[in-house]
């Protein structure tokens, strides 16, 4: 199922949000499996048969019991924490020295992609007939990165809070005006992958959309090179 | 016998408007709290399958984003803020006081007073869609910058903070008023330690509700600056902090959340004790564990702020973690209560089943999202929809029918129809799991939550053309539900003191209750007065 295996993995960062996901599903779906069958177990099993069935036996505590299911639980998040701690530190995690950086602002409705010496690019994500129009009625702003290569992210918001999110990439961060949020992305597969805006801002929200074209890094050097299309 | 029971009843009750109008009797506002809060559901819940048809297909016309905006930004406040949690208060309204056997609650105007804020509070929330440019569209969570006056220009972004503000106030002023009446009021022989576990949650709730509202109410209040008044507390422009408003809110939100489940998890452990016929299990370790998360909820609220990159993700995930704890004890004294019990399943226990299979959901997906990095991916996104949706829908709404069939003969005398209920039961039940399961895919597959359309791309079409009919399904059982109202009202069974063979003080008086509760009380040596005087052999072995 796809929901259970994540099976996007289009960077070094998501391979280790995947392991996280995996791992809390796997722990979770057992534990609910558990107590589902508990639940339903003593359901069926001392369902009343004859409304004239003698009182069952009236027992209030099992203080053994009771100490071993506040432990056990204890036990399993403590584990989960450690784990999930560590996915996150490797997440993220930010090197002293990117191949790329760029700066991202986010704006109702659009989003500006400027690299880092050069070139800029991006622009509105909704086409000139908003709300009613289907999605694609402009091809949307896009981020281009090179694979294998790590690249820094500067994100921020011109006006509203934003979300930067790439479902694919296992990831999002918030964009907040006043503040800059810095993460790297070590894309590790080509293609085009369709980002999203996740903070609700309002009007066109639904509609603020990006795409991330993953190239080599010879075909992103050339289009770094390009001239800007004015 | 005692005090209270010395209290003669008033010889006639007036039932006229203006006496309901004037009241200040605990159980005429209880029920006005709740047919109030049921008036604000049945309104919200037509907002989400509006909400639903519009996303029934993909690049569908049928709602502007704007009116889109604003149906869910009134969805969420009225289920939250005018339905799930005034029902709790007003279900405690009419209980707290019968369950501990005392004659009103400490401050009766106080409590009247509360009753009517609430509901102006409500009305001057939906007024919005009177002005102009509509009612409040920046979602429940009115995140600053989006609800500063730049943006959200329109006059119903005022008037949802003057009624958030209002129904805040009122709540403060309830909780007070509960855990005065719980401390002071109790009968002679009802120790702490003998109070029905839904009391006790209820001084849980109270104690949140206090620690958490203020938060809340200075936080509209400082938008409120920012709107009107020219302040600038969360523009970056002039030193503001957007943060500043996220922390203040979800310093107010994520107790607000265990505001709107602890009183259920009272009703669950009510209810499943009755129809197993046995004592809850656990007693102290259940009230222990409802203050063991009142208190980790207090230290939760960033977890709402993952992805924003200004909080300490670690700290607010381990806190987050513990509280799995807590509410597994929980789990295990239910289950442990109908361990070897004589279980009958009528409509209140149905409906707690209901609630027990939805809300482990709710719990094991709430477990994954104190993760950050499955927020990463799962934040803001369909997925948290669904957890959200599983602890307050599957878990608090079921809780709140089970309560309503559990307690309608107290209040109104006759009983609710069996047959009725148990069809009601698995419309709502089969329902609500076919709207709500597929939320949990759609995120992961990448669908954003709040938006008025989505691409047609991948199994998102089918999955919320899947969820549309589940959200009609739904719409029959709560029909089923509001027929089986009408015909206990036109012909319902009459229900008698006690008609479920319970276990509170509230089946020891008659069906409704008097004015000031009771004749007299029946001696109180455990947790379960009513019980022991049917039984006095069992009274004694489960001593």
């Amino acid at each position: 199922m796809h929901a259970l295996t994540w099976p996007m993995s289009a960077t070094s960062q998501s391979t280790l949000l995947g392991g996280d996901w995996r791992l809390l599903t796997t722990v979770g779906l057992i534990v609910a499996a558990l107590v589902w069958g508990l639940i339903l177990f003593a359901a069926f099993r001392w369902r009343r048969r004859d409304d004239r069935e003698a009182l069952p036996p009236q027992f209030r505590n099992n203080y053994p019991l009771e100490i071993a299911w506040t432990i056990v639980p204890l036990i399993i998040v403590g584990i989960l924490f450690v784990y999930t701690y560590r996915a996150e530190a490797g997440v993220d995690a930010v090197i002293a020295h990117p191949d790329v950086t760029v700066a991202v602002h986010a704006y109702r409705w659009g989003w500006n992609f400027a690299y880092v010496g050069g070139p800029i690019v991006g622009g509105p994500s909704v086409g000139p007939v908003d709300g009613g129009a289907p999605i694609d009625a402009a091809p949307p702003p896009q981020l281009v990165l090179p694979v294998g290569e790590t690249t820094r992210i500067e994100l921020t918001s011109d006006d509203v809070t934003h979300g930067f999110w790439v479902p694919d990439f296992l990831f999002k961060r918030d964009a907040i005006p006043g503040m800059i949020n810095t993460f790297d992305l070590r894309p590790d597969k080509l293609g085009t992958f369709l980002g999203r805006c996740s903070q609700f801002c309002g009007y066109d929200h639904a509609l603020m959309t990006f795409t991330v074209r993953v190239v080599t890094p010879k075909a992103f050097a050339a289009w770094r090179n390009l001239p800007v299309p004015s | 016998m005692t005090a209270v029971a010395r209290t003669a009843p008033v010889a006639a009750t007036r039932n006229d408007l203006l006496s309901w109008i004037t009241t200040t009797d605990h159980k005429r506002i209880g029920i006005l709290y709740i047919c109030t809060s049921l008036c604000y559901f049945a309104i919200a819940g037509a907002l989400a399958l509006a909400i639903r048809t519009q996303l029934a297909v993909p690049g569908n016309h049928l709602l502007t984003p704007h009116v889109y905006n604003e149906l869910f930004t009134l969805h969420g406040t009225a289920m939250i803020f005018l339905f799930v949690a005034p029902f709790a208060l007003g279900l405690a309204n009419f209980l707290i006081p019968l369950q501990i056997g005392a004659p009103d609650m400490a401050f009766p105007r106080l409590n009247a007073t509360s009753y009517w804020m609430f509901l102006f509070g409500g009305i001057i929330v939906f007024s919005g869609v009177a002005t102009n440019e509509g009612a409040a569209a920046a979602g429940w969570t009115a995140y600053a910058p989006l609800s500063e006056i730049a943006v959200s220009t329109g006059l119903g972004q005022d008037l949802w903070i003057v009624g958030v503000l209002m129904v805040s106030v009122a709540s403060i002023l309830t909780s007070i008023n509960f855990v005065t009446t719980v401390f002071i009021y109790r009968a002679p022989g009802m120790t702490m330690w003998r109070i029905p576990i839904f009391t006790w949650e209820m001084v849980a709730t109270s104690l949140l509700i206090f620690m958490a509202f203020p938060p809340l109410a200075s936080d509209l209040l400082l938008l409120f600056v920012d709107r009107r008044l020219g302040g600038h507390a969360f523009d970056p422009a002039f030193g503001g902090n957007p943060i500043l408003y996220q922390h203040l809110f979800w310093f107010f939100g994520h107790p607000e959340v265990y505001v709107m489940i602890l009183p259920y998890f009272g009703v669950i452990s009510e209810i499943i004790p009755v129809f197993a016929r046995k004592p809850i299990f656990g007693y102290t370790g259940l009230v222990l564990a409802a203050f063991a998360i009142a208190g980790l909820s207090m230290g939760v609220w960033a977890h709402h702020m993952f992805t924003t990159g200004a909080v300490n993700n670690p700290f607010f995930s381990a806190v987050s973690f513990l509280i799995a704890v807590p509410t597994g004890v929980k789990f295990f004294n239910w289950i442990a209560t109908m361990w070897r019990g004589s279980i009958s399943f009528k409509t209140p226990m149905l409906f707690s089943m209901g609630f027990l299979m939805n809300f482990l959901l709710g719990g094991v997906t709430g477990v994954m999202l104190a993760s950050p990095p499955v927020d990463y991916q799962a934040h803001d996104s369909y997925f948290v929809v669904a957890h959200m949706h599983y602890v307050l829908g599957g878990g608090s709404l079921f809780a709140i029918f089970a309560g309503l069939y559990f307690w309608w003969p107290k209040m109104f005398g006759v009983m609710l129809d069996e047959r009725l209920g148990t069809w009601s039961f698995w419309f709502l039940f089969i329902g609500f799991n076919v709207a709500f399961f597929p939320m949990h895919i759609l995120g992961v597959e990448g669908m954003p939550r709040r938006v008025f359309t989505y691409p047609d791309t991948g199994s998102l079409p089918e999955l919320n053309f899947i969820a549309t009919c589940g959200a009609y399904i739904m719409l029959i059982g709560a029909i089923l539900f509001g027929i089986n109202v009408l015909v206990s009202a036109l012909r319902g069974k009459p229900a008698g003191d006690d008609p479920w063979g319970a276990n509170s003080l509230e089946w020891a008086t008659t069906s409704p209750p008097p004015e000031y509760n009771f004749t007299s009380l029946p001696p109180i040596r455990s947790e379960r007065p009513v019980w022991d005087m049917h039984h006095p052999e069992g009274a004694r072995a489960s001593r």
